[in-house]
């Protein structure tokens, strides 16, 4: 079983939508049932499973891929889940293909959910802390902002008006009215697009895709099991993958290198030389409109950008033009369940070269495309190149599939369906290192600090103790730097980190400033002030405004912003070498954080199913005919044999005065790990009808005998409880 | 082809670690492995982090992970997962046949973490499993399960986590070697009973780097090759109101796999040291009974005295066991080198509320 191809021989996927009543776990196995039924398999032809979910902020639960083991179908499986941030979806095939071509599975089922909707107020709060805790985080950023400077730098670079750009969300939107499972489809005009609201300019509300929530799945085999069971598999012909620096001031905000040197290794593979004129069908990661045409200056291999925009301007793009671009509506029309995006790009590969695409399908005999997802500190770029061997346009369920024939239930409110909230304590105190507690306390001293490597030689900001790009190499020479520089970039924002607006009038300037001293365009990220949104322009000599030095702490906050300054030179302050801080038990004092997460949990079908029995004073599972089983807690899935259950029309009762501790633990310590004033009862009840069991706290009387076996109740919950509240009492 | 592995580092592990941050103490086990395995970063072709989201302390934790390991803008993604299953991640990726040399990197400054109960309960189904309480509650239900279900008593609960902490007495990487026995065990403060608090292991810091290449490179560049035979990784069911607590059916679907490629038929006459996952004592022998090994292989097992020692790495945890195993393939590891160990068994578990687990098999240069 060496060295296989592997072909993509069956998809599934859940309709993207703003605000699902399933839970996670459940919108999974809904993608997967679909995925499996297409594939002619059921779960025990499936030798492994991969997960793709992008940040556990979202969903909120930690370790998230643990979570949707039972809903991917990796119980009693392998199953490993990886993760490059929004590049995700694109990295789930990647993964999927070195579980089959490694030789060690015949088959995969890759999976990718994300569920946006828990994260409140606003998903893009989660943003906040995908900055680093130290150096940016204080400046309350968010992913919209860094969005907003790098379209200002490509359109800088590559002479892109806002209009033009806008081209590519109305193509988008329009392509994704096509497509069953979209969220934002509509017939806008580049127009609407101008005059939607300025988020942060140049960034309006029209240029960006939707937060959602979905999951989709496809199943990966390799060339024998695929060529049994699909009439027109689609292989998987060349991967690339490539992760850049963290330091993301310090890299070409206009070009994405990483996405390039990701495509260049996909090509080589599948033997592409000329991208432009051998890929028939292109679906770029577009969650903002811009990025498509980012992404597919790397994806054509051109630099200089002149391709992209002649395709553009010729009309290249529409889904009957010569290079297709985005043909399921990409994220921009079908929504952005960010890891999920990715492999609906992938599905939509799968459905275009084997023929199934339907209304979508394009109009030329498309036999190789390719997709690619980006994401992290705009870092990361994935890329998978697909073939088939000559897929007709052909009916199929796939090609004849509406809205309404997708699993995924809309919630305009969370007040429609059971729900609970939660927030996390979660509190950090990092410690800054050597490097870190150097540039810190020039901060403290009205400096802005860096270090030079001795084998590249560039100057860095922030100070570091080894060169990224130079094998490690130790770096020691410390330099105090101007605080002057020039803005490279910028951002004129209108909102808040958690994406809540600004007050009327108030605009925050972010730039991206190369300091004076430094490599060139090496730099960092701060406010701008004392100058007027419209006078900020690229090239613009800028100088730091320092706090009072009695009140800087060494935080990035020391400088309160940077303001323009009107000399058109370097400054005159040369770099001064100086001594890194001595390491000791004052000067190394950690950095204090938290992540500032709230979330509000959907039950879902089977939790809400149970919540409204329980509400009731009753209980009930569900019925598996596949296991002859009533599962319980009641769940919309079933885990074992992966096929799709009711919790109403399957629902069995079962007696909630009929329970019977299976297990207890008596615990002494809160959730925070807090000594409890007195010590809870934690017990694990089973019920006689039922396969399965319920975790509660156990109301303990005078006189009661904890033990195994102890008969006990289930008591009726208020509503709006949650599993806080679950109790029981003895029967005795 | 066969994939072996080419170098080690390790940094730690310490309760705290105030003078390095997580890039400098990654750096520095990093540098460690690539001079370990004569080679330099700028050779190696792709990269495997390991690691968590709130653990590490981002939203997304993997856009810091290329620095410190000398990988800028190489193929490199991150496995949120058991250190292990990165190793088998990377495993695949050689066999691919597209990468010769990919590192596996992992860490953890637990210290950091000021909530770290908060983060573990944050791990817990939101819907039916947060209950409010410490989330080492799970451990409780599954130390009386195990103990219900099998002949284990508390008593060999607590004789595992006082022999572990002795034994690692002498090893300068454990920072929680103590001299104690089964009556401080049993009597230390309850967290959620029957596990005690010198029962479960205590969180610490450290990284642990490993450079994997393909068995064509060892004449090149490995000063002491370490065979990798056998990966294997499973996941037991993540409804806990459906799993049975008494048994870790994760580590025995991971064992079965792992063995298979390895040929091992008898696990306990074919594997010479075995490191086992004993986050929580009882954890460690339910393990074992997963694994196929008998009490008899107790002396052969966690030599390094294991987490309840070395300490609670969260992902990197067994990767902590992975640089002893290599370590004594190639007869260096000190005072608690088992004699003549060639083959090693290394078993991961991602710990409470989860039954995931990975086993490695290695082999010294010897077989």
């Amino acid at each position: 079983m060496k060295n296989n191809r592997v072909a993509v021989i069956g998809a599934g996927m859940t309709r993207f939508v703003r605000r699902a009543n399933e839970s996670s776990g459940e919108l999974a196995s809904q993608a997967v049932q679909m995925a499996l039924q297409d594939a002619g398999l059921t779960i025990d032809d499936i030798d492994c499973v991969c997960l793709g979910t992008a940040p556990d902020a979202f969903d909120g639960i930690h370790m998230n891929g643990e979570n949707l083991i039972a809903g991917s179908g990796g119980r009693h499986k392998p199953y490993m889940r990886h993760y490059v941030g929004g590049g995700t979806g694109v990295m789930s095939p990647i993964h999927g293909w070195m579980h089959v071509a490694s030789g060690k599975f015949r088959t995969c089922l890759v999976v990718c959910e994300e569920k946006m909707s828990p994260c409140n107020p606003h998903p893009a709060g989660a943003f906040l802390t995908i900055f680093d805790h130290t150096t940016e985080q204080p400046l309350e950023l968010t992913l919209i902002h860094i969005f907003s400077i790098e379209m200002c730098r490509f359109m800088h670079t590559y002479g892109y008006t806002e209009e033009e750009i806008a081209q590519i969300s109305v193509l988008c939107k329009k392509n994704a009215m096509d497509h069953p499972a979209a969220q934002i489809a509509q017939q806008i005009t580049v127009k609407d697009v101008m005059s939607s609201p300025v988020l942060s300019w140049p960034v309006k509300r029209l240029d960006i895709s939707p937060t959602s929530d979905a999951a989709v799945a496809i199943v990966l085999a390799n060339e024998t099991v695929a060529r049994n069971h699909c009439k027109a598999p689609v292989f998987i012909e060349g991967v690339g993958y490539r992760l850049d620096t963290a330091y993301w001031c310090t890299r070409d905000l206009a070009f994405p290198n990483y996405v390039a040197m990701a495509a260049r290794d996909a090509y080589e593979m599948a033997g592409i030389t000329q991208p432009a004129d051998q890929i028939d069908i292109w679906e770029p990661y577009d969650p903002f409109d811009y990025k498509a045409l980012h992404h597919m200056n790397a994806l054509l291999l051109d630099k200089g950008g002149r391709r992209t925009k002649e395709l553009l301007h010729s009309g290249a793009f529409e889904r009957s033009g010569s290079h297709p671009l985005c043909p399921s509506g990409g994220a921009l029309g079908v929504g952005n369940p960010i890891a999920a995006t990715g492999l609906m790009k992938i599905a939509e590969l799968y459905f275009q070269l084997s023929g199934q695409a339907g209304k979508r399908q394009v109009n030329k005999n498309a036999l190789r495309g390719v997709a690619q997802a980006w994401g992290d500190l705009m870092q990361v770029g994935t890329v998978v190149v697909m073939s088939s061997e000559g897929g007709m346009p052909r009916t199929t369920p796939w090609s004849q599939k509406k809205a309404e024939d997708l699993p995924g239930t809309a919630l305009k409110s969370f007040d429609e369906v059971p729900h609970f909230k939660y927030e996390p304590d979660l509190r950090y105190a990092w410690d800054n290192g050597q490097a870190l507690t150097t540039y810190l306390d020039g901060l403290k001293k009205g400096h802005i600090r860096g270090s030079k490597c001795p084998k590249c030689n560039r100057m860095m900001i922030p100070v570091r103790q080894f060169c990224e790009i130079c094998n490690l190499q130790a770096v020691n020479d410390v330099y105090d730097l101007p605080d002057s520089g020039t803005v490279q970039t910028f951002t004129l924002s209108n909102v808040n980190w958690d994406s809540s607006p600004l007050p009327d009038g108030k605009v925050n300037i972010f730039a991206v400033i190369a300091i004076d001293g430094a490599t060139e365009e090496m730099g960092l990220i701060h406010k701008l002030s004392e100058v007027k949104p419209k006078d900020v322009k690229i090239g613009m000599r800028v100088k730091a405004v320092w706090k009072p030095e009695a009140e800087r702490t060494g935080n990035i906050l020391d400088i309160q912003y940077f303001k323009p300054v009107s000399d058109k030179g370097q400054s005159d302050i040369r770099p001064r070498q100086i001594k890194p801080v001595e390491l000791d038990a004052i000067s190394a004092q950690p950095f204090k954080g938290r992540i500032p997460m709230k979330y509000i949990y959907t039950a879902g079908q089977g939790g809400g199913r149970f919540y409204k029995d329980l509400f009731e004073g009753k209980l009930s599972g569900t019925y598996c005919k596949a296991c002859d089983a009533v599962h319980m807690p009641p769940t919309s899935f079933c885990e074992v044999s992966m096929t799709r259950l009711d919790p109403e029309k399957d629902a069995r009762v079962v007696n909630p005065k009929s329970g019977v501790v299976a297990a207890f633990t008596v615990v002494h310590e809160d959730r925070s790990g807090h000594q409890l004033n007195e010590p809870k009862v934690v017990v694990q009840v089973e019920f006689p009808e039922a396969f399965g069991s319920v975790f509660g706290k156990l109301e303990v009387k005078d006189g009661d005998v904890i033990e195994v076996g102890m008969p006990v109740e289930l008591v009726k919950l208020s509503k709006g409880a949650g599993a806080e509240q679950i109790t029981f009492r003895s029967r005795a | 082809m066969g994939v072996v592995v080419l170098g080690v580092g390790y940094c730690g592990s310490f309760p705290t670690s105030s003078g390095l941050s997580y890039r400098e103490l990654i750096a520095r086990a990093a540098s460690m492995a690539y001079q370990d395995a004569g080679i330099n970063p700028e050779q190696i072709d792709g990269a495997v982090t390991v690691e968590e989201d709130f653990i590490s302390g981002y939203s997304i934790a993997d856009e810091y992970t290329p620095d410190q390991i000398g990988m800028v803008r190489k193929p490199i993604y991150t496995v949120p997962g058991d250190f292990l299953q990165g190793i088998g991640s990377a495993v695949m990726q050689i066999k691919t046949g597209r990468f010769k040399t990919v590192v596996v990197a992992s860490f953890s400054k637990a210290s950091n973490v000021l909530t770290k109960d908060e983060v573990v309960g944050f791990a817990y189904d939101p819907i039916f499993n947060r209950l409010g309480v410490t989330p080492h509650y799970l451990a409780g239900i599954e130390m009386q399960h195990f103990l219900s279900g099998s002949s284990f008593t508390a008593v060999d609960v607590a004789e595992f986590s006082a022999k572990s902490r002795n034994s690692a007495l002498c090893n300068p990487l454990a920072p929680y070697a103590s001299r104690v026995n089964v009556s401080d065990v049993l009597g230390a403060r309850s967290v959620a009973s029957p596990v005690t608090e010198l029962m479960m292991a205590r969180p610490a810091d450290a990284a642990v780097v490993v450079v994997l290449g393909t068995d064509d490179e060892v004449m090149d560049t490995a000063r002491k090759p370490v065979y990798v035979t056998g990966t294997g990784w499973a996941s037991g069911n993540s409804i806990i109101e459906r799993r049975d607590h008494g048994i870790s059916a994760g580590t025995a679907l991971a064992a079965k796999m792992a063995y298979a490629e390895a040929n091992i038929e008898n696990p306990e006459a074919e594997i010479d040291v075995a490191y086992v996952c004993d986050i929580y004592a009882h954890r460690a022998l339910m393990h074992m009974e997963a694994l196929g090994l008998s009490c008899d292989m107790l002396p052969f097992v966690n030599p390094d005295g294991g987490a309840q020692a070395g300490g609670d790495l969260f992902e990197a945890t067994s990767g902590a066991r992975f640089f002893d195993a290599v370590r004594q393939l190639r007869g260096e590891a000190g005072v608690h080198q088992i004699e003549g160990a060639e083959r090693a068994l290394v078993h991961g578990w991602r710990g409470v509320p989860t039954d995931t687990c990975a086993v490695v098999i290695l082999e010294g240069e010897g077989r």
